[in-house]
């Protein structure tokens, strides 16, 4: 787990600018605000980007998959069509990542952690990349718990907060972008409530934690 | 950290998603297919369907809903596939997909994290259930929020 608490440590440095400006254009591309835009800032729309397969024969109905396909074959297909938006949504991610947006969004996030979720600033970092990758969050809360960095109550509205919607982000955009084109909401809407329902289990389980069973965790 | 051009890292990321695709998501989404297939060759489909009727239609949703809701505890990628294999056939729309989506993720992948997440954490076994139960109501919860906006 070096690299998870190598991680940590270099989450306590500063965030250069360029941090801020990749987060906010991320932002704008995943949230689909500018969808139904015009002209070259359609180009700043996750969908968009995407693009879309070409038709065979019956235009408008039947992509490279077919029609009435049915079995394993018919899921192979599918999912093999799902791979461009999995390595463009991971590609833009990538970025993001390096260019400190993720560093960006711990930043913002630290000071509101305590009063939200009741758990330490330190967890930002981890709080942002269990968002990405549920592996990466769990390691990264053990290295924090192991260092003291947090209580055993906090380790558990923490691990309440992540086990819901696990690698929320990764997850949302690679399996779910499958279901983009039926939904009758813009594609971040349901990601705002994952968000919520995430936040609203984790007060669950602080209310749990504070209330319950004071004595057996300790403060 | 400017050693690697913005095209290099994004080919970086590219390639993460195609392992996540080939190793992750087209082995569960086929798996969900076949299981539909077996369900509906055997009739259970419409027999699960009429079975939960009554506890989907508080969401708004079909009985057979229940299926994707039941594969997302095992996977996530498995249970869009669902979702996507019902809707193929007619038994789901737009409006009932915009209803499920959350949940599938709220409640997804619980028997995997159980392992990889709660495991790794550290997290005491007698506390697993409280874990699963604020995920399903937080499912449950996010189904009732998307029947406003659908």
């Amino acid at each position: 787990m070096d690299k998870q608490s190598e991680q940590i440590s270099k989450s306590k440095k500063s965030v250069p600018l360029s941090g801020y400006v990749v987060l906010a254009l991320a932002l704008v591309i995943f949230s689909g605000v500018l969808a139904n835009a015009h002209g070259w800032l359609s180009a700043f729309d996750f969908d968009t980007l995407c693009g879309k397969f070409g038709t065979m024969k019956d235009a408008g109905k039947a992509n490279f998959a077919g029609m009435g396909g049915a079995g394993a074959k018919d899921g192979f297909l599918f999912a093999f069509g799902l791979l461009p938006s999995v390595m463009l949504a991971m590609g833009l991610i990538e970025v993001v990542e390096h260019f400190g947006g993720l560093n960006a969004a711990q930043k913002i996030l630290s000071p509101i952690l305590r009063p939200l979720l009741g758990i330490p600033g330190i967890t930002g970092i981890a709080l942002v990349s269990s968002l990405q990758s549920t592996d990466a969050g769990a390691g990264m809360t053990r290295v924090l718990y192991d260092n003291g960095e947090i209580n055993e109550k906090e380790k558990m509205i923490f691990s309440a907060f992540q086990f819901t919607a696990g690698g929320t982000i990764t997850n949302y955009l690679s399996s779910g972008s499958a279901l983009f084109a039926f939904l009758t909401v813009p594609m971040s809407t349901p990601l705002v409530v994952l968000f919520i329902m995430k936040i609203f289990g984790a007060n669950v389980m602080r209310l749990y934690v504070n209330k319950l069973c004071k004595k057996e965790l300790g403060a | 950290m400017n050693d690697k051009s913005v095209i290099d890292v994004f080919v970086v990321g590219a390639k993460k998603g195609w392992n996540v695709g080939i190793n992750n998501i087209i082995p569960n989404v086929l798996m969900a297919y076949v299981c539909i297939q077996i369900l509906q060759i055997t009739g259970l489909l419409e027999l699960l369907g009429n079975l939960f009727a009554p506890v989907m239609a508080v969401f708004g949703l079909p009985g057979q809903a229940v299926m994707v809701l039941i594969s997302a505890l095992m996977s996530m990628g498995g249970a869009v596939g669902v979702a996507h294999a019902l809707y193929t056939n007619g038994i789901l729309t737009g409006i009932h997909i915009t209803i499920l989506i959350p949940a599938i993720y709220l409640m997804g992948s619980k028997i995997q994290y159980l392992g990889r997440l709660l495991g790794t954490v550290g997290i005491q076994p007698k506390y697993y259930p409280l874990m699963l139960g604020i995920s399903i109501c937080n499912a449950m919860i996010s189904m009732l929020i998307m029947r406003m906006f659908a």
